[in-house]
């Protein structure tokens, strides 16, 4: 991974699998596709066997049951009660765990609050196509096919950081952090310029990415013309992604960046898992490794309380799972929120220093192999 | 100074980021990388500095040695300065166009003949005249030599070559005075440390002279430099027909007092007073 | 504090069969309880089940339970693993059911049976089940308002339990011997009485009646009486001199300390600092 800062060249960072001090690790971390993921775990949930799904079906409404007073029948007053689209009679819950986004209903039905805030800033993300390394290398010297898109490519901006992601092949997955106006410009370019606007604020001065980001059209154009003008030694070639030749269609898309912080991960036969429970800003690319990590901290707090005869649904039984994550993400969220603040300044003597800081960091494998446990999960 | 720098110190990362891209570790003496565009000079920091340090000394000593001025302005514009200049360029349309089209002014480009037949108060013509008024020409600009990157080569070299148009747009006349009045307002505009240094020249100034600069030129460079936007933005070969006082409103700069004529009444009433004391001393001796 | 709340709750006067201070009632059931204590356990029960009510030490101290309970299952040679339906639990004194329901949910149980000598209580725990379908179903967990000797001595070993427990129910026992030795005829021969208790020591008697009777009076005075607890060396010479149990080192007993911050820790050779679980099996 090779993350650097546009307003300084010199301020740099690399992580490399095998700093970490872990044996046998080819990789810090992979990326894959939500598509992938959700067909793995679908294929996952088809293999055991009493557990049902409904598609295309949408939670109509989140209700505690009915009141039921006649001793000895059973009671589910204190159970969530979920009408779906495709059902007429509503699921009743044990346990409701809201994997359900930011704006969770699980969250509202439980009536639990959230702190944070939003960042002016938009998540622009797109599927992207890299063209092959420029043709000046001989056959011999180029490395294996495999090797070549396995870097992950961070830039942080004034606005926001620009990140490129390997995904398998030759494609790579956007995340542009920056202004909604951006964002909206961003959107509004026709594919080609769309493209060149990636690769000019990978390459170019911060001045001319932000000029470029202005342009209604023809950033194509200016690209070519800034490329040429901008002095890039060949020895660097390999600090920044490969030329990005289309953006496939249809995979733009952004979304507001907020912060947020459920007060409470569990309640009363409820659990909150990813964005439902935490928000965070995308820069360190976290939320799904939280997410993740959510997941299988809640797992540990049923297979306990399952073998010690709990009620997987009560409150208590899934404290365990709230001890565990709350304070572990608010301090991910605490990180990620300060380095978005830090790498949004471009005042001189901030610049500096974090220049310094990362600099120092850098030259630390230890400390770059614990960061990278960190983030890798 | 300080305030003057305070505006764009901002910026400052950015030069910096380009200086080092250009920078060769293995750079040595004996190891003299190959030149990055025709007339470029490649310079170790310390050969630019001692370049920088004879530059200053002699052309003050003898300020008419334009070639020396020239290198002092190209040694001391990196780091940063120069970078900051060109940004200021690419963040503007105009500047960006120029810096695409990189024009060059020469007597080739600009025909001397065909400004004449402009209309009198155009920039073009006021250029012409002013020209043939201090019988200089647009060739007598030398090439830059010393600054590592190519396009910072070409700012400081369209900054060289516009610098008649300063004088075009101010109507400060090429003498010492002027030329010291002319850069302060660069400095304000521009940041480069050469106009800055170019300053010191005020010593060489007479008292009268100097006390016109202090009360009255340098406080009228200063606001008007600081308050225009980049003049290194405005694409002369495009403004010939402009008026000049069109575009001095467009540029928010005030025409300073009337230097050549204020000149012009010292020297009569000058020489009035010398044919008087002459007259005087004529009846004496009578 | 905790350590009196823990034994609080899971109160069961079953036995006092020669009562001094008390006033005793046979009325309903047959056994001696204190219609006092009767009634103060009776007002606590509608908050027996409250996630952050009073007894929320006690539920954290449940799975530690079953923690000891399986460890004592499997340390005779011959213990095979229960991984199938079939182990029967009897629990004495179950109060609001909060052992009882987790014994019934383990896929290894066939069915266990509470009993509880307050109507209010045992109402309390009936209602709780109600709230899972699983405990409802038929033979699987069953309440009796009842003492020990209200139950009919089992007359084969299919009507004995593979598990006796009797949770933070002997300190409250004045007479404890004679109290566990109507318990044993209950317990099948393989099977094991586990209980919970607190030693008679200093430290028992700081945090239990100085802390929090006297001083941080989260619990009436009086009562408990610290004369009244049992210590494992007491438990050990008893069950020592009982014929048929505890063979083969089948004896077993481990100290459990609750550490604020961290939760309920089992504590290896920890059982004279205060609560302590006991377990001993039937030869």
């Amino acid at each position: 991974m090779h993350v650097w800062d546009a307003l300084s060249s010199e301020s740099k960072i690399d992580f490399s699998a095998g700093e970490n001090g872990r044996k046998n690790t080819s990789a810090i971390a992979y990326m894959t596709e939500n598509p992938n993921l959700t067909r793995a775990l679908l294929a996952r949930l088809e293999s055991l066997e009493p557990i049902s799904s409904f598609e295309n079906a949408k939670v109509t409404s989140i209700d505690l049951g009915p009141p039921q007073d006649s001793p000895g029948t059973l009671n589910l007053s204190s159970y969530p009660h979920v009408t779906t689209s495709s059902s007429t009679s509503p699921l009743v819950a044990r346990l409701l765990i809201g994997a359900d986004g930011i704006n969770s209903p699980v969250r509202t039905f439980a009536h639990i609050p959230t702190r944070g805030w939003d960042y002016d800033r938009h998540g622009v993300v797109a599927t992207v196509r890299l063209a092959s390394r420029g043709g000046s290398h001989s056959q011999i010297e180029e490395a294996p096919k495999v090797q070549d898109n396995v870097t992950a490519y961070q830039r942080f901006l004034p606005s926001g950081p620009i990140a490129l992601l390997a995904l398998p092949g030759d494609y790579a997955s956007l995340v542009w952090s920056t202004t909604p106006e951006q964002a909206a410009r961003l959107k509004g370019l026709d594919p080609a310029d769309f493209a060149a606007m990636v690769n000019a604020a990978f390459r170019l001065s911060v001045v001319d990415v932000d000029y470029m980001s202005k342009m209604p059209s023809g950033q194509v154009d200016e690209l070519a013309w800034r490329l040429q003008a901008t002095d890039v030694p060949r020895e660097d070639e390999t600090k920044y992604p490969r030329i990005i030749e289309s953006v496939q269609e249809g995979s733009v898309a952004s979304f507001p960046l907020r912060m947020r912080q459920a007060d409470q991960y569990v309640g009363e036969r409820v659990a909150l898992v990813g964005d439902a429970a935490h928000t965070i800003h995308p820069l360190a690319g976290q939320g799904l490794n939280m997410g993740l990590a959510d997941v299988a901290s809640l797992v540990r707090a049923i297979e306990y309380s399952v073998s010690h005869g709990g009620d997987i649904g009560v409150q208590g039984n899934l404290e365990a799972y709230e001890s565990e994550m709350w304070m572990k993400n608010n301090r991910m969220l605490g990180v990620v929120d300060k380095l978005h603040k830090l790498y949004g300044v471009s005042w001189w003597p901030v610049v500096g220093l974090r220049s310094l800081g990362l600099g120092t960091v850098d030259k630390f494998n230890g400390l770059k192999g614990w960061m990278m446990s960190q983030a890798g999960g | 100074m300080s305030t003057l720098l305070a505006p764009a110190a901002c910026q400052l990362p950015a030069a910096i980021r380009i200086s080092t891209i250009g920078s060769n570790k293995a750079f040595t003496v004996l190891h003299r990388p190959p030149p990055k565009y025709k007339a470029h000079v490649p310079l170790t920091n310390i050969e630019r500095g001692a370049l920088a340090v004879g530059s200053a000394v002699i052309s003050l000593v003898h300020p008419r040695r334009g070639d020396l001025i020239a290198t002092l302005g190209e040694t001391t514009s990196t780091p940063y300065f120069i970078y900051r200049l060109r940004d200021a360029m690419l963040s503007s349309p105009t500047g960006r166009r120029i810096l695409r089209d990189r024009p060059r002014v020469t007597s080739l480009t600009m025909s001397l003949a065909r400004l004449r037949t402009f209309p009198p108060n155009s920039v073009g013509r006021a250029y012409a005249s002013w020209l043939d008024r201090e019988r200089v020409s647009p060739d007598t600009r030398d090439n830059v030599r010393y600054i590592d990157d190519e396009e910072c080569a070409y700012v400081m070299q369209r900054y060289r070559e516009c610098h008649d148009f300063y004088h075009t747009l101010t109507g400060l006349p090429v003498v010492v005075e002027g030329e010291v009045a002319l850069k302060a307002f660069e400095f304000a505009n521009t940041l480069l440390p050469m106009t800055g240094l170019s300053l010191f020249a005020v010593v060489r100034l007479k008292k009268q002279e100097r006390s016109r600069f202090w009360s009255t030129y340098l406080p009228w460079a200063i606001s008007n430099g600081l308050r225009s936007p980049e003049i290194i933005n405005v694409y002369w070969e495009e403004e010939l027909e402009t008026s000049v006082e069109e575009l001095r409103m467009r540029l928010g700069i005030e025409r300073p007092p009337d230097l050549r004529g204020v000149r012009e009444t010292e020297k009569e009433a000058r020489k009035a007073a010398k044919e008087r004391r002459e007259r005087l001393r004529g009846i004496t001796v009578a | 504090m905790a350590l009196r709340h823990t034994s609080l709750r899971n109160f069961c006067l079953l036995l006092r069969s020669q009562p001094h201070s008390r006033s005793t009632s046979t009325s309903t059931p047959r056994s001696s309880v204190s219609p006092i204590e009767l009634s103060h356990f009776s007002a606590l029960a509608s908050s027996w089940w409250e996630p952050h009510g009073s007894s929320r030490l006690l539920h954290l101290m449940n799975p530690l339970r079953h923690e000891f309970i399986a460890s004592c299952l499997t340390s005779h040679p011959t213990a095979s693993k229960h991984n199938t339906k079939s182990l029967r639990y009897l629990d004495v004194g179950c109060g609001g059911g909060i052992f009882t329901e987790s014994a019934a949910r383990l896929p290894s149980t066939a069915k266990v049976v509470g009993i509880e000598p307050s109507r209010e209580v045992i109402n309390v725990a009936r209602a709780h089940a109600c709230q899972d379908s699983m405990l409802l179903e038929p033979g699987r967990l069953e309440y009796k308002h009842a003492c020990i000797e209200d139950l009919a001595l089992p007359q084969k070993v299919e009507e004995q339990f593979d598990v006796l427990s009797l949770f933070e129910v002997l300190e409250h026992i004045e007479k404890p011997a004679p109290f566990l030795a109507k318990c044993l005829p209950f317990v099948k021969p393989g099977g094991w009485l586990v209980l919970s208790t607190i030693a008679r020591t200093w430290t028992s008697w700081v945090t239990t009646k100085l802390v929090a009777e006297d001083l941080l009076r989260i619990v009436p005075r009086g009562t408990h009486d610290w004369g009244q607890y049992v210590n494992e060396r007491e438990l050990r010479g008893w069950f020592g001199k009982q014929d048929g149990w505890g063979r083969d080192g089948c004896l077993r007993t481990m100290g459990v300390v609750y550490v604020p911050g961290l939760g309920w820790r089992m504590v290896e050779r920890g059982e004279s600092w205060g609560n302590y679980f006991f377990g001993v099996r039937k030869d």
